[in-house]
């Protein structure tokens, strides 16, 4: 069954500041609207007063990842669209993907060896054959 | 005028303490809260649970005992303040029973032909701890778990997670229960051989013995193909046959490696356990309801 990998979001943000100004109307429209659609993970909204750090948006996935993205000088909705992309994200780490194909079956009548398609020495040699 | 901020010769020292300091408990670091996590554990398994159950399961005995240590220690009178919490060694029992009952009747089920032996082998990896620790890391459990010792060593991780197993059966019943055991342990054996996980001495006398019981004459090893006999690394391929016609063929470095081989792959033919069997069966059960009460009354 499908289990979402974002185990908790963490919403960092100062009352005061100006570049926060999004992240507080997050808080006031969409949080609950999120909260509610996304039942699994675990909203942690913390105003720290006075200046402090930029406010974050940090996410915590199943397999231990924490990954912060800055919420500074953004608007409501695309806080709301940057948690919707962080839920639907696995903790794993953001590399560049080698190759765009994977198969779990590579061969589906059994891998080529040299000694396919030759035939076998009781074909050829048994014990009442004559070797040809 | 602004604060004034820490002064730059000691941000150095101050990011040395906290790469330095030790491993915490994600309760013990900011922005926790136990009921919220709890219910977004069992919306994230998909699972409604009777969360007073559901938080009993999370208790372990260790931390009982740490608890009344502390409050020993403390100094404070035993029923003033009495630690009413019950651990979770019962709903693990019940957990671990239904599990083990319910995978065992699964893999008969789907592999008539294997024996007891072979089964009890698959349910003892299946419920083993490293696989079971292994699962419970991956939900997160080890956030949730009470317990003396961070991080969690695995048998209390295993416990927790049969204890949330034995929580679900009291709260949903044995059909959800079997539909949460399946989905999460037995995809835990994609990718993995029979013999990885069941280990056997002789093949070729447990051969013996299974052909004796189907009333087929011994089999007669010959060698296939081979190449490379006189080099450091040859290759055997040994076929074993049964009344002139193919049973297995197998591989190997040496002439009874390859025969030993050949009595494996046979083993996993006969078992029908190969690679390229049907992949196992996830659909919704819609009958079995007699089974299910079978499994309960264990």
């Amino acid at each position: 069954r499908y289990v979402r990998q974002l185990q908790r979001l963490q919403l960092l943000f100062s009352p005061t500041a100006a570049d926060a100004r999004g992240a507080r109307q997050f808080v006031e429209e969409s949080a609950q609207d999120f909260a509610r659609q996304h039942p699994d993970v675990v909203l942690y909204v913390s105003p720290h007063s006075g200046p402090g750090p930029a406010p974050v948006l940090r996410a915590e996935y199943l397999n231990g990842t924490v990954r912060e993205e800055l919420i500074a000088s953004k608007t409501s909705e695309e806080i709301v669209q940057l948690a919707t992309k962080l839920a639907n994200q696995s903790g794993l780490d953001i590399i560049r993907i080698r190759k765009p194909f994977h198969t779990d079956s590579p061969s589906v009548q059994g891998q080529w060896h040299p000694l396919t398609n030759k035939p076998s020495i009781l074909t050829i040699q048994g014990p009442r054959l004559q070797p040809q | 005028a602004p604060p004034p901020e820490k002064k730059r010769w000691l941000r150095a020292y101050l990011e040395l303490q906290r790469l330095q300091a030790p491993p915490q408990r994600r309760s013990e670091k900011p922005n926790w809260d136990y009921h919220a996590e709890i219910q977004a554990f069992s919306h994230r398994v998909q699972e409604n649970f009777a969360l007073d159950l559901l938080k009993t399961a999370f208790v372990n005995p260790c931390y009982i005992e740490s608890e009344e240590e502390r409050r020993r220690q403390l100094g404070l009178d035993k029923d003033a303040v009495a630690l009413q919490l019950q651990d979770n060694t019962g709903l693990a029992e019940r957990g671990l029973r239904f599990a083990r009952a319910y995978l065992a009747h699964c893999f008969e089920g789907a592999y008539p032909e294997l024996p007891a032996k072979g089964i009890e082998a698959l349910v003892n990896f299946l419920t083993s701890q490293e696989l079971v620790s292994y699962v419970a890391q991956n939900l997160s459990i080890q956030d949730l778990a009470l317990c003396r010792d961070f991080p969690a060593p695995p048998d209390v991780l295993q416990r927790t997670f049969l204890a949330v197993i034995g929580a679900l059966l009291e709260s949903s019943g044995p059909e959800r229960t079997g539909i949460f055991v399946r989905d999460f342990f037995i995809p835990q054996l994609i990718g993995k051989d029979l013999f990885e996980i069941w280990e056997v001495v002789n093949p070729m006398g447990l051969l013996l013995e299974e052909l004796t019981k189907r009333n087929i004459s011994a089999p007669e090893p010959r060698i296939t193909r081979q190449l490379g006999v006189s080099t450091v690394l040859p290759v055997y391929f040994v076929g074993l046959y049964c009344d002139k016609k193919i049973l297995a063929e197998g591989p190997g470095e040496t002439l009874l490696a390859a025969e030993e081989e050949a009595a494996r792959v046979a083993l996993r033919k006969l078992y029908g356990y190969t690679e390229n069997r049907r992949p196992w069966d996830y659909s919704k059960p819609k009958q079995g309801l007699a089974a299910e009460k079978a499994i309960s009354s264990n």
